[in-house]
């Protein structure tokens, strides 16, 4: 811009200080009621826990998602050297690097393997729909491989996180060069990493049903929900006064752009994997979307494609809404829900035959999503929120939409 | 309005800069001069020019949508009047239409006639084809593409007067102002 200058990080606040201790502790105390509320109704439904691992089975997968949407994120802002998101790239480390807390969380999801995956049951074990997975799909493996994942994304979204840290203090252009060269192999390394995990963690419920794209349509929801928070994050931290004029309306266009075009991504996804089993009609491809699409589940399925794509392609598809900051925060909302209750139709049906909803999916929101929120707040305390350093602040400082 | 001099009607005036910030200013200018034809040459996309120049939206995204939405509409009745109603036959038990199969072609012709809409629609506002524009005429509009930045205020201009017009542009500091004939034009009105 050669006609008025470029805003400087001297211009607005670019740490938590006090406000990040408030958060933690606010978001951690409702994550542990929430959760406690979670397990009591969950005791309280008197099916042996069955119905609360389902329920938090889908909220752990939702906010796994999102760090997995950051954990993608990052690298490849390394890989396109894009300068437009340096300004934005601490919030995504930070969301990224809770991986080891998502650990914790995934024990629940562990103990409770047995009521929730059909392969777990003794009484399928040797049939001949397991035979050739039997080996994969069995609990002591199980676990060692969301060990081995959860090693993996913390690795690398540690090894971004920490780096840029680094040059917060040193200013060496060395480590934006380290992490280019780590970025390509990052990204390969998650994005198979994530396939098999979502095959782990939602496809597996039905041990008979496969979808080689199944991976994808987790990932690519999971980043719809990633760019979703970061706005609405990027907006709370501005209503406090951080980060304003240094993320402009330029930023948010690019997250509107982003979501836009990643909910169209997850609807052709969404869309081919459910085409090619209606047309082929063959039953151990069709049952996942049989079940999916009977007795209240099809209605919540047809919503869900409306809620989360029809709905939302025509309402960020205009310039105008992705540069209204109310408009963009109404559909980063809105797709947060949205794409919740994709997970939810993806997972319950395999609870119950016929549609349920019970407080404790909401107290699991609320218990799961606020240690989450806790975690990432705790990460971003006492460093800057934007990387102070990097060579290509500036640009990002500076950055228009062409 | 339609000023000539010896060899044709006069397009308009060219004023040329030798950089970007001396640009800004100029066009800052014209623009709260009030002038409505008139346009900007630079030998790379300047930032922020659109503003300056207070360029409004184009109207082409709406002729995109209207494309689109046709090829969408069009898809479905095509399909839906020659697999359920003209010829109707039963595909691997599918209904005569049934809507998932429908889809791909329905996205295609979206995309299709959205592309066109776009192509020929930005043709049309910027009233192409046309093999000759006057401005080609001048020797001095040919560092354009290279290190040399331009304003143009076209005759048709309702603000525009040939003195006054010169006269504004040399006052804003360029280094040079170049009256630009319509070399076609003229040569059809020495005919007439």
């Amino acid at each position: 811009m050669a006609h008025h200058h470029a805003p400087s990080l001297d211009d607005t606040k670019t740490t938590l200080d006090g406000l990040g201790r408030k958060v933690f502790m606010i978001s951690g105390l409702v994550g542990v009621i929430g959760l406690a509320v979670t397990v009591v109704l969950g005791l309280g439904e008197g099916d042996d826990l069955r119905h609360f691992s389902f329920s938090y089975l889908v909220n752990f997968a939702f906010f796994l998602s999102i760090s997995i949407g950051a954990l993608i994120f990052v690298p490849l802002q390394f890989v396109t050297k894009a300068s437009w998101s340096i300004v934005v790239r601490r919030m995504a480390e930070v969301m990224a690097s809770v991986m080891p807390v998502m650990l914790v969380l995934a024990v629940p999801v562990l103990l409770l393997s047995g009521r929730i995956y059909g392969w777990a049951d003794p009484a399928v074990a040797g049939s001949h729909g397991l035979a050739h997975k039997a080996a994969f799909l069995s609990g002591g493996w199980f676990t060692a491989r969301w060990i081995i994942y959860m090693v993996l994304w913390t690795v690398f979204s540690w090894y971004f996180w920490r780096k840029s840290l680094k040059q917060d203090d040193s200013g060496d252009l060395a480590l934006t060069r380290k992490m280019e060269n780590m970025s390509g192999f990052a990204l390969v390394v998650c994005a198979l990493s994530v396939a098999v995990a979502a095959f782990d963690l939602l496809m597996s419920i039905d041990h008979l049903w496969f979808s080689t794209m199944f991976g994808v349509y987790y990932w690519s929801g999971g980043f719809v929900s990633f760019f979703a928070v970061l706005t609405l994050v990027t907006m709370g931290l501005q209503n406090t006064g951080r980060l304003t004029r240094i993320i402009s309306p330029e930023h948010f266009h690019d997250y509107g752009k982003l979501m836009f075009a990643f909910t169209f991504f997850w609807g052709y996804i969404a869309f081919s994997q459910y085409m090619l089993y209606w047309y082929a009609n063959i039953p151990e491809e069709t049952g996942w979307y049989l079940l999916r699409s009977q007795n209240g589940w099809g209605w919540l399925g047809l919503a869900t494609v409306f809620a989360t794509f029809v709905l939302p392609f025509c309402g960020l598809i205009s310039r105008y809404a992705k540069r209204n900051r109310k408009m963009l925060a109404f559909w980063a909302f809105w797709l947060i829900v949205a794409q919740w209750i994709n997970l939810y139709w993806v997972v319950m049906p395999e609870f119950s035959d016929s549609f349920v909803f019970s407080p404790m999916d909401v107290t699991g929101f609320l218990g799961v999503g606020g240690i989450w929120f806790a975690a990432v707040t705790r990460l971003a305390m006492g460093h800057s929120l934007v990387p102070t350093r990097d060579p290509r602040l500036e640009n990002s400082l500076r950055f228009e939409n062409a | 309005m339609s000023a000539h001099n010896a060899s044709g009607t006069v397009y308009g005036l060219l004023a040329e800069f030798d950089s970007p910030s001396l640009l800004f200013e100029a066009v800052t200018q014209c623009r709260d001069k009030g002038f409505k034809h008139w346009d900007v040459h630079t030998p790379f996309p300047v930032h922020g020019m659109d503003e300056a120049m207070g360029i409004r939206g184009s109207r082409l995204p709406f002729i995109v949508l209207a494309g689109g939405i046709t090829g969408l509409i069009l898809a479905t009745l095509m399909q839906w009047w020659m697999n359920a109603v003209d010829y109707p036959f039963v595909i691997s038990g599918k209904p005569l239409f049934g809507l998932p199969a429908a889809i791909p072609v329905m996205f295609e012709l979206t995309i299709l006639f959205s592309a066109f809409a776009t192509f020929f629609g930005m043709w049309g506002l910027n009233g192409l084809p046309r093999l000759h524009h006057p401005l080609f005429s001048s020797r001095r509009f040919r560092r354009a593409s290279q290190d040399r930045f331009f304003i143009v205020i076209e005759a048709q201009d309702p603000k525009f007067k040939l003195d006054e017009t010169r006269d504004f542009l040399a006052s804003l500091g360029g280094l040079a102002v170049e009256e630009v004939v319509d070399a076609a034009d003229g040569a059809e009105s020495v005919e007439g």
